[in-house]
């Protein structure tokens, strides 16, 4: 079995690329295939708490987020430098890393995809 | 040593359907058995579609993908997910969605992530072109 990472690092709201990733990431999980995540960029704004997307805007992927751990997905990583400090509207289930923790991390898998 | 390839960049809006097919060309020349599958994901999948024209002074890549796979017998897998939500219907599939019309190009094939996951399993390593 290999370790993975999946980056998410595109806007949830613009392009289908971040749901994709995330359906990688359960249907690794699924296959009980060890997968984390790492957030930067425009995909952070899936952990704003406070957000209620129409039809044609897509899907509310942060929805997801809450049911990670029913598929052992534990590990969402996020750098300390993006840390949102409206910690009311935003999503607590992330660990910050420093710049070489996240430098690092990506060394520390198999295989890394980025969505 | 064996690849998997994972693409996942648009064939009009990237160039990784392109690279990952002079990638191909090169590994395979080298290495006739080299490459166990290709799997196609995200807006990779139009790569699949029968019915694209290309202008005729520009590369049919659909078909440049089916000429190399087709030589060393390769597998060629869309995200079945991927694929249908964007138009690209298998025959099988065109009969449950009760569709008149199919546009899965041949040598292409429809599959789940579980394929994916199989593939990264069974090669050494896995490479993804966006």
């Amino acid at each position: 079995m290999k370790n993975t990472l999946i980056h998410l690092n595109s806007s949830p709201y613009s392009s289908l690329s971040c749901k994709e990733g995330l359906d990688l990431a359960l249907v690794l999980a699924t296959f009980e295939q060890a997968v984390d995540l790492c957030l930067s960029g425009a995909a952070l704004s899936i952990l704003g708490t406070n957000q209620s997307p129409e039809v044609e805007q897509g899907k509310n992927l942060h929805k997801l987020l809450e049911g990670l751990e029913f598929y052992d997905i534990e590990n969402i990583f996020i750098q300390e430098s993006h840390l949102n400090s409206n910690t009311e509207h935003t999503w607590q289930g992330t660990q910050a890393l420093n710049e070489t923790e996240w430098n690092q991390m990506f060394s520390n898998y198999q295989q890394v995809f980025r969505f | 040593m064996q690849y998997t390839l994972l693409i996942t960049g648009s064939p009009y809006q990237s160039k990784a359907c392109h690279t990952a097919l002079r990638f191909m060309q090169a590994a395979l020349k080298r290495y006739p058995d080299c490459i166990k599958g290709v799997f196609f994901y995200e807006d990779a999948v139009l790569i699949g579609n029968k019915l694209n024209q290309p202008p005729r002074d520009e590369i049919h890549l659909t078909k440049a993908w089916q000429n190399i796979a087709k030589k060393y017998d390769i597998s060629l897998y869309l995200c079945i997910a991927a694929a249908v939500r964007r138009g690209i219907i298998s025959e099988d599939e065109s009969r449950r969605y009760e569709l008149n019309q199919h546009s899965l190009a041949e040598q292409f094939q429809l599959e789940g992530l579980g394929t994916l996951v199989e593939l990264m399993n069974t090669t050494n390593k896995i490479i993804q072109f966006r």
